[in-house]
């Protein structure tokens, strides 16, 4: 450490732009994963909710909860009259009562006693039956809690009377109702007793092969487009990762070989290499640490400063993960010149003829 | 006994056709308390004996001797203990560590030494060398001459046996270069460490206790 902070001390400008750089790298990191992670996640928080392993399609559907729909007597048939509990999913423009302002939703229809009703952070679940609860992504500046609202220009008014957060569906807020709402607006009728699936907190057998059992993770994956989505941004992120990794390694390396002499005069002067090599380690452990911290605090900043529409996304795990890894790749780098420090000639100090 | 002791010691830069014998056979020996010279022309050698003694590089044939131990079965690790216990080195270029200033380059060795309290301070070192008041300056503050007097200081500090000195008066003028001289001399005598100075102002010999020529990587004893 002596050495170590000594020298960054006396070359206080290099060494502040080395810390700037892997500042700006690990917030450049963290900023884009977020975002990215971000819109994922907006996809598919309203079935991560769900505490179930287990969701019934249609067979025809191929996997996609968009795409099916459930007569009850494909129920019956398969045997699934008592087993989990009935869902609805279909898109909605919702308007609130007086405003002009259009907002894509999507509704799904439930039993609010059920084990997938929405938890809420405001309000209550419903008593009546024009009564919803909504994700808070869809309260802007026009909707709020109180608020009645229309679902694809019905005549219906319906009163929102709780929210609910993380739940999003297809990237668009959740609005709960209860299925009798759900069929009016997928079928125009709550006569037709439809549902699009079977929510199942465990695997169960059916019989026939009207309808199909699929996980939660091909669930999501059948999402329109998101598998598309999610491996774009990951292939972008994972080659903006590894090229910056690689930068960083890469500048580490060079900024130890440039001090080769350096090692040159201290190895001729005795000073053994676990004292070269600790203070090389050691410093490379501050600055890239110093950097990293900067970019967490900058991150911390992004999250306060966000407006909530930008789908922003991170967490401890994420960050922790994202920052270790960038200090052991700036150690790394140290590494590769590890060879070339420990065979430095103590001849190289002599110079001179 | 004495501390460095040479025999058949030779050195061959290079392999083959491109091979050059910088130094020749060479028997040699240094006792406490000794101050000896090495003169002769650039490019005969001196340098290169001057630094497989201090074992800053290897012999091609020949053994080395430091206080009775052969040192050819050393590994890395022993030898720059070696260095670091043993000897002190004053080299051409300048070997202080650019980013300490002069007064952090001692307490690096204070840092590093197992020999627990050394016999100088390092302000009596300075004040010896007439730097004292340098103690807060970085080695590019200094002039030539200062930095060849902090470098002279720091290969005294960790008190070892032997002192190398390559060409310590180079940057100097005449009367700095024979009060440095003075110095290496009441190193040798009074405090009884073995002192080797490469040089080629035979001005500079007056101290010495004996001198050697080098000439085509051949030495011989002229005093
Ligand atoms: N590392 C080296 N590789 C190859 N040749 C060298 C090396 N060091 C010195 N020599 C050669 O060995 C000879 C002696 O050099 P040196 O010991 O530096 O002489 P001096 O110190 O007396 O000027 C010269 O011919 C020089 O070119
Ligand atoms: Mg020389």
């Amino acid at each position: 450490m002596f050495l170590a902070t000594k020298e960054i001390w006396h070359n206080k400008m290099r060494y502040g732009l080395i810390i700037v750089t892997i500042f700006l790298t690990a917030y450049l990191i963290f900023f884009l994963t977020g975002l990215a992670v971000g819109l994922g996640r907006n996809n598919r928080t309203a079935i991560d909710q769900w505490p179930a392993q287990q969701i019934v399609l249609s067979n025809y559907a191929n996997q996609s909860l968009v795409a099916s729909t459930i007569t009850p007597q494909q129920v019956q048939a398969a045997g699934l009259t008592q087993k989990g509990t009935p869902m609805g999913q279909t898109s909605v423009v919702v308007k609130a009562q007086g405003k002009s302002a259009k907002i894509d939703g999507t509704l799904f229809g439930i039993r609010w006693n059920s084990f997938i009703a929405p938890k809420l952070t405001a309000g209550r679940l419903p008593r009546q039956t024009n009564e919803v609860v909504v994700d808070d992504g869809l309260l802007a500046a026009e909707i709020s809690r109180g608020d009645k609202i229309t679902l694809n220009g019905s005549k219906t008014l319906y009163k929102i009377v709780g929210v609910t957060h993380d739940n999003r569906f297809y990237t668009v807020p959740v609005i709960f109702t209860n299925l009798s709402t759900f069929r009016q607006q997928r079928y125009g009728s709550d006569n037709v007793n439809n549902i699009s699936a079977i929510v199942l907190r465990h695997k169960t057998t059916l019989k026939g092969d009207d309808l199909v059992q699929v996980s939660k993770a091909a669930l999501i994956n059948h999402i329109p487009g998101y598998t598309a989505q999610v491996a774009t941004f990951g292939l972008m992120i994972g080659a903006m990762i590894l090229i910056i990794f690689l930068t960083i390694g890469i500048f580490m390396y060079i900024l130890t070989i440039q001090k080769i002499s350096l090692y040159g005069i201290m190895r001729a002067q005795g000073i053994g290499n676990r004292t070269i090599v600790g203070a090389l380690f050691s410093q490379i452990l501050l600055v890239s640490l110093l950097g990293v911290v900067l970019a967490v605090l900058a991150l911390g900043l992004t999250h306060a400063v966000m407006p909530a529409k930008v789908p922003f996304y991170s967490n401890w795990w994420l960050t922790l993960i994202l920052g270790a890894l960038n200090v052991l790749i700036a150690l790394l780098g140290g590494a590769i010149s590890l060879p070339k420090i420990l065979k430095v000639d103590p001849l190289a100090a002599i110079g001179g003829d | 006994m004495a501390l460095i002791e040479l025999h058949q010691v030779t050195k061959t830069y290079g392999q083959g056709h491109k091979a050059v014998q910088a130094l020749k056979p060479t028997n040699f020996k240094l006792m406490p308390s000794e101050f000896l010279a090495i003169t002769g022309p650039s490019g005969s050698g001196k340098t290169t004996l001057l630094t497989i003694i201090g074992h800053l590089q290897q012999a091609s044939s020949g053994s080395i001797q430091v206080n009775g131990q052969d040192t050819s079965t050393y590994s890395t690790k022993q030898l720059t203990k070696l260095r670091f216990n043993e000897f002190g080195f004053i080299l051409q270029a300048s070997n202080l560590i650019p980013f300490l200033t002069v007064s952090d380059q001692f307490k690096l060795v204070d840092r590093l030494t197992t020999k627990g309290k050394l016999s100088q301070t390092p302000t009596a070192l300075l004040d010896l060398l007439g730097i004292g008041d340098l103690k807060d300056k970085f080695p590019n503050q200094l002039s030539g001459g200062e930095r060849q007097r902090v470098a002279i200081a720091r290969a005294l500090y960790n008190d070892p046996d032997i002192i190398l000195a390559d060409e310590p008066t180079a940057s100097l003028d005449t009367s700095r270069a024979l009060q440095t001289v003075g110095i290496l001399a009441q190193v040798a005598h009074d405090l009884h460490r073995g002192v080797i100075m490469i040089t080629h102002d035979t001005k500079l010999l007056g101290d010495t206790d004996g001198v050697y020529d080098m000439r085509d990587g051949q030495l011989t004893q002229i005093k």
